[in-house]
This record gives structure tokens, C-alpha cells and sequence, in this order.
């Protein structure tokens, strides 16, 4: 009995509805909004105000919103001020629009030519390279820093050593063991290579049949899916191996380690000739209909997008209400304290990049389908200081404010840009064709051509006044909507008082 | 596995910071429900021993066990797991987050559900969370803090933060509280309050209490034994009686009769 711990938990009155009507009630809304978000594209194409600049800025918001979201997990939710965020979205945007490019060239136009499979296989594939190679790695590493205590590194080393006279065995069989065994990393490299041919050639045979049981008029959605669920997987990855050497870092430090790690991956993408170098990747757009006639462009990806951006919240506030999210916030107030309460900061600040970093490789392919053009430098450093300011001025820690700031932001440059022609997009049902239409007199048009010309400027001067009036965000770290918190459950004492 | 068997031992436990010896051949053992005080002139290493126990230092020399089972070396977190919470002689709460929450974050490490269990609010997570305010509120009550439960920790009064601390400690089941000037900057009433709260605590959670304290009055009071330290080594040891009677620790620490 000495050894238990103390029984804290067990005067139990817990009330309300039974837990699983709960969280049937909790997961019935999401995937209805997310199906719905289908007929709402159909109705923002049939709305008055449609034209394809309109709904380009409508999709980039959307995107924008997925981003700012997931980086409010990162900095405002866990503390860790990340400067990255668009090294993780280029991870994804890259990855799934060499996937799509590669593997299914002409999905979106042509259907049946969609190979969801041939996508899904490249990234199991890359994945099983990944681990199998950073495995190597990381049991090296480990054995190196176990030194001090050479019984525990011996295993690892072994490992090591029986791995590569394994490979050293293959090579040899197929007559290319020029190197000793302990110089074989070229050839480990070359035997990952073949694993991801192996991988690949076996998808080939298989692909068929797969695409076979999907339907026709589903085929190009999955092979999207498949597209942003590996880009968002291997940006996950990315914040992984990002989290775990730079997560000793705090504040100003983390800052700058992690936007090395961004201009890393640009600079990685600049010189790849596999990911088109500075000029830049052409992906296929999924923006087109097959039918051009029968839409606008644009539209066919608005609920991929708006969908995503539902999940992508949804998830980032049930991960922040949690017992995981208070976790993260622990972390983000008082580490040590955190520790002394039994809240391991390491494995909660790599959560909340792994988590963030997915959701921005899901918005990186996403974007790289709306226009089908990638170009390194739109995940550059402006990117991501673009991202930090909007959950800055959302206000650290809100999620509602994270949505807010990101809409006005990506909206606003577009306004400034042409005030009178969005006041006539607006008042289009009242039929006003255009900002002629208007009759404004001559010096107001010349003004706001004056502000179109000099929009970054007002932008800045906007950001500096909305700072200065709100220091602490939009939304001061508080959420748009009411924090309902019912205690179902109530202290023993008081359900006694009750009765 | 019978009731006196000591919970938390320390044996010749040294800590040494380059050439300075913060700590010397320290060997103490606490027994279950008790409440034992450590004290000692400012600078004599009381803290340094918190922090070796509770794995914020690894001590240089000598073992730590907590019920039969060996701690040092482990990490804060691992410590906290193995059942030993502290207390921090600044405090140290979640300050932008809620009472209840600060509590809450205590409960984390008895949960069961995962992460994907949180995102799709599963019968568990559900269940478990019930439980957990539940347990959460019981133990703001117990400190007098139900009423504030909503508030932002930051803004309570100074006594009510040192409670909450407490809480928060209790908050994550630990066999043995350390509690490090828990007294520091309250009236004599808050004083008295919490004296008798300790005594409590050690009764309703049969938790072992160890105390770091400069108030004399509280800590001959509610202690059963206590530890004198100085220049990091042990100058003496025993009942309140016993250590007011020791003139060593007279001329060390008390200067004068208390």
C-alpha cells in the first residue's frame, strides 16, 4: 500500500450526457461543414460578384487562414517563436506538386489519367528511405553521444557494423564492393535508391487494380488527397527533425535557428534540378475544370481549401482545449515549473511543430494546385515574417484572432491595390458594371490610384496604427467566441449541498 | 511492504559546482506521513538539496532512493513522475493561465488518452477530463481557491499563489511534497492558516512533507524532525527540541535562544 500513490481521483461525481454521445455529437458537425463546403463553391461560382481575381484572393485567404492558424499552435499556443513557417509550407508545396507532376501529369484535366496510387507509393517510399537512412543516422549519433558509458553504445555500433556488412555482402554479390566495408556510404545510399525503385516498380504493377475501385468522377480528387496528405506528411517530418536538435532553444535564439532551417529548404529547392531550380515548378493546376466552359477557374479547388482550413482549425482548437494544449501552454509560461510538474517540454514543443508543420504542408499543396506554378522565392523569409505578423496581430495564443488577422491581411493589400473596383465588385447586384460606373469625381479616383500605386506603403501604416492601438493583438490573446467551460462534474461537497 | 519503511533516502549525497562544494556527504531518511524541515543560515545549500532530489542537479556523489527505488540522475520530469513535487521559493505558477488550469496541467500525467483520443474527443478523453475537474475543483477547494477558479493566476493575492503552488503540486499524486519557503512574505494569520493546511495535507493525501523554512515559529511547530545544514553540510539533526538545545547550531544559525 506505501508504494501507491495518493487516491486524489477517486471521489468521483462526474454528470452530464454519457462521454460517447459527446463525442458523437462533437465529430457529426465537421465532416457536414466540410461536405458542404462542395455546394458553397457552387454557389460563390454562381454569385454576382464572381470573377477570377475575386476568387483567387477568396482561395488565398482560405489558404492564408490554414497557415496562420497552424502557426498560432507554434507561437502562440506552445511559446516557440518560429520564423519557418514557410520552409514548412515549401516542404509541402514541393513535395506534392513534384507528386502530382511526376506521377499524374495531367489529373485535374483528365481524370483518367489520375494515379492516386503512383502518388501514395512515392511517398510510402520516400518515407521508408527516410526512415531507414535516419534510422542509420540517428543510431550512429546516439552511439557517439553514449560514449561515456560504452556498454550502452555497443549495441548501436554493432547494429552499425552489421548493417553495412550487409550492404557490403549485396554489393559485392552484384560486383560493385570496390570500398572496404567501413567506407561504404555512397553504396548504403545507392542500396536506399533501390529500395525507392523496388517501392515504386511494385506500386506500378499495383496501381491498375487500385484506380480500378476508385470512381471516375472521384479520381482526381484522391490523387490530390494522396498529393497533400504525403506533403503534409513529409512537412511534418520536416518539423520533426527540425524540433528535436533546435528545441533547446528558447525565444530569440529559436527564432533564428529556425529560419536557417527555412532558407535551407529554399536554398535546397534553388539548386535541385529535380524541383526546378530558381525558374521555378510548373505542377498541374486543379483549378481548371475538365469542362472549361462550364465554370470559372478557381473554383473547382475552393473546397479542398476551405475544407482543409475547417479541419485545420477544428484540430488546432481541440489540441489547445486539451489536457495537451494546457501542456503546451505550461511549457509556454514557465518551463521549469512545467518539468516539476511532470510536463516533458521537449516532446510537447516537437508536438505542436510536428502538428503545425503538417497543417502547413497541407496549405503548401494546396497552393502549389491553385496556380500551378511554384516559385522558391514565395517561401522566402518575407513569408514567414508575413505569417508571424498575422498571428501577432490576431493576438498570441487566439485562434479566432489568427483567422481574423489573416483574412484582413491577405484581403487588404488586394483593396489597397484597387479600392474602387472591389466597392463596384460590391455593389455589382445593383448593377454597377464596373469602377466607371461609379461616376466618382476625378480627384478621388486620382487619390486612390495614388494608393494603389503606394498600397505596401498604407499596409505598413496600417500594421504600425493597428499595433499601437491594439499592443497585445486584434483579440488580446481571448477568443472571438465565448470559452464555454461547464464544470459537468462538480466537487463532492458541493453535490451533497444539492441533495 | 510495512508503513515505516523510510520513503525518500539520501545517502552521502555531495553536489559540487567547479571548486565549490555546495553540498557534502548529505545523507537524510524521511519516512512516510512525516514532516520534516530543513534549515540552515542563507547560502548553506537548502535549496541545492530541493534541486538534487528533484533532478534539476545531478548530485556529483552518493545515491537517492524514493520508495525502494533509485531517482538520481533522473531528469525533473522523470523525478515528478516517480512521485516527488515541489514547491519554488519564488514562485513559479502558469501565470497567464487559470487557476483551474494550472491545476489541470498537475493532472496531465494521469491521463490515458492520447493525442488522438483529445482531437476526436473519444468516450476516454471525455471520461477522463470529468475526472479531472472533478479531482481538480476537490483540490481547489480544499485550498480555498474554488471561488477563484476562473481567474488568471497572475492575479491573485500572494497567499492564495503560494497555496495554489501547493495545489499544483498535489495535482500530480506525489508521494513526497518538498516544499521550499512556503511562509516566505505572509501576515502571521496566513501563517497560521497554513501551518494547519500542511497538517492537512500530510493527513488527506498521506504524502511526507519536507519543508525548507526561515520562520522558526512555523517550522519548530509542525515539524517532527529537522535537518540543519550549513556551509553544505549536516550540523545537526533531531526533534525541534533537541536542535534548539544543539549550541552548535546556536552559534551557526540562530545566533540566539529562540
Amino acid at each position: 500500500m506505501s508504494s501507491r500513490k495518493s487516491d486524489i481521483l477517486l471521489p468521483l461525481v462526474a454528470g452530464g450526457p454519457r462521454p460517447w454521445v459527446v463525442t458523437l455529437r462533437s465529430n457529426i458537425l465537421l465532416p457536414v461543414l466540410v461536405v458542404l463546403m462542395w455546394p458553397l463553391g457552387r454557389l460563390v461560382e454562381w454569385s454576382p460578384y464572381v470573377n477570377d481575381y475575386f476568387s483567387h484572393v477568396v482561395l488565398m485567404v482560405g489558404i492564408s487562414v490554414t497557415l496562420a492558424v497552424s502557426l498560432q499552435l507554434i507561437n502562440g499556443v506552445a511559446g516557440q517563436f518560429s520564423l519557418g513557417h514557410a520552409g514548412f509550407m515549401a516542404v509541402g508545396a514541393y513535395m506534392a506538386g513534384y507528386a502530382t507532376k511526376t506521377y499524374a501529369p495531367d489529373f485535374a484535366a483528365a481524370p483518367q489519367t489520375a494515379d492516386a496510387a503512383m502518388v501514395a507509393a512515392f511517398f510510402l517510399a520516400l518515407l521508408v528511405v527516410m526512415t531507414t537512412g535516419g534510422g542509420l543516422l540517428a543510431v550512429i549519433f546516439v552511439a557517439v553521444r553514449r560514449t561515456r558509458r560504452v556498454h550502452r553504445a555497443l549495441p548501436g555500433v554493432l547494429a552499425v557494423v552489421l548493417a553495412a556488412w550487409f550492404v557490403h555482402d549485396i554489393s559485392a554479390a552484384r560486383g560493385q564492393a570496390e570500398l572496404p566495408w567501413y567506407l561504404l556510404w555512397p553504396q548504403i545510399l545507392a542500396r536506399l535508391g533501390d529500395v525507392f525503385e523496388w517501392i515504386m516498380g511494385m506500386a506500378a504493377k499495383a496501381a491498375p487494380a487500385v484506380n480500378s475501385i476508385v470512381p471516375a468522377c472521384m479520381k482526381s480528387g484522391t490523387t490530390l488527397l494522396a498529393a497533400l496528405l504525403g506533403g503534409g506528411i513529409m512537412a511534418a517530418a520536416a518539423g520533426l527533425i527540425v524540433g528535436l536538435p533546435t528545441l533547446r532553444l528558447r525565444g530569440d535564439y529559436l527564432a533564428i535557428a529556425t529560419l536557417g532551417f527555412a532558407e535551407i529548404i529554399r536554398v535546397a529547392v534553388v539548386n535541385s534540378e529535380a524541383l526546378g531550380k530558381a525558374t521555378g515548378l510548373s505542377v498541374p493546376p486543379y483549378s481548371i475544370e475538365p469542362n472549361p466552359e462550364e465554370g470559372m477557374a478557381g473554383q473547382r479547388i475552393f473546397p479542398w481549401i476551405y475544407g482543409w482550413m475547417l479541419i485545420t482549425i477544428v484540430v488546432v482548437w481541440r489540441l489547445a482545449n486539451s489536457a495537451k494544449g494546457r501542456a503546451l501552454q505550461a511549457v509556454r509560461e514557465d518551463e521549469t515549473a512545467a518539468a516539476a510538474t511532470g510536463i516533458d517540454a521537449t516532446h510537447h514543443k516537437v508536438l505542436a511543430f510536428v502538428v503545425g508543420a503538417f497543417f502547413a504542408g497541407i496549405a503548401g499543396g494546396l497552393y502549389a494546385h491553385l496556380d500551378g506554378y511554384l516559385n522558391p522565392n514565395s517561401f522566402g523569409i518575407m513569408k514567414s515574417i508575413e505569417l508571424v505578423v498575422m498571428v501577432t496581430l490576431g493576438g498570441l495564443g487566439s485562434i479566432s484572432g489568427a483567422i481574423l488577422a489573416a483574412a484582413v491581411l491577405t484581403w487588404l493589400p488586394e483593396l489597397l491595390r484597387a479600392p474602387a473596383d472591389w466597392a463596384a465588385l460590391l455593389l455589382r447586384p445593383f448593377g454597377v458594371r464596373g469602377a466607371e460606373d461609379l461616376h466618382m469625381p476625378q480627384w478621388l479616383v486620382d487619390a486612390l490610384a495614388a494608393v494603389g500605386e503606394n498600397r505596401m506603403v498604407f499596409y505598413a501604416l496600417l500594421l504600425i496604427v493597428m499595433m499601437l492601438l491594439r499592443p497585445r493583438g486584434l483579440l488580446g490573446g481571448r477568443e472571438l467566441w465565448p470559452q464555454r467551460r461547464t464544470l459537468h462534474a462538480r466537487p463532492p461537497a458541493a453535490t451533497e449541498d444539492m441533495a | 511492504m510495512s508503513e515505516r519503511a523510510p520513503l525518500l533516502v539520501l545517502k552521502g549525497v555531495s553536489r559540487h559546482f567547479g571548486g565549490l562544494v555546495a553540498l557534502s556527504n548529505f545523507s537524510v531518511a524521511l519516512e512516510q506521513g512525516e514532516i520534516a524541515g530543513l534549515i540552515g543560515p542563507n547560502g548553506a545549500g537548502k535549496t541545492t538539496v530541493f534541486n538534487v532530489v528533484t533532478g534539476v542537479y545531478a548530485p556529483t556523489a552518493g545515491e537517492i532512493h524514493l520508495a525502494g527505488r533509485r531517482i538520481d540522475g533522473l531528469s525533473p520530469v522523470a523525478v515528478n513522475r516517480a512521485g516527488i513535487a515541489r514547491t519554488f521559493q519564488n514562485i513559479r505558477l502558469f501565470g497567464g493561465m487559470s487557476v483551474l488550469d494550472n491545476v489541470l496541467v498537475g493532472f496531465n500525467q494521469s491521463a490515458e488518452h492520447g493525442l488522438l483520443g483529445a482531437l476526436v474527443r473519444s468516450p476516454r478523453a471525455v471520461r477522463e477530463s470529468r475526472m479531472f475537474d472533478v479531482a481538480a475543483m476537490d483540490l481547489l477547494d480544499t485550498f480555498g481557491l474554488a471561488d477563484q477558479a476562473a481567474q488568471v493566476a497572475r492575479n491573485l493575492p500572494y497567499g492564495a499563489q503560494r497555496r495554489l503552488e501547493i495545489a499544483r503540486a498535489l495535482a500530480t499524486r506525489p508521494k513526497m511534497l518538498l516544499l521550499d519557503e512556503p511562509a516566505a512574505g505572509m501576515n502571521p494569520q496566513e501563517k497560521a492558516e497554513l501551518m494547519e493546511l500542511i497538517r492537512f495535507v500530510r493527513e488527506r493525501f498521506r504524502v511526507g512533507v519536507w519543508i525548507i523554512e526561515h520562520d522558526m515559529k512555523v517550522i519548530m511547530s509542525i515539524c517532527q524532525r529537522i535537518t540543519v545544514l550549513d556551509h553544505g553540510e549536516i550540523i545537526a539533526e533531531g526533534t525541534p527540541a533537541e536542535v534548539q538545545a544543539d549550541p552548535r547550531v546556536i552559534e551557526a544559525y540562530l545566533g540566539e535562544p529562540v
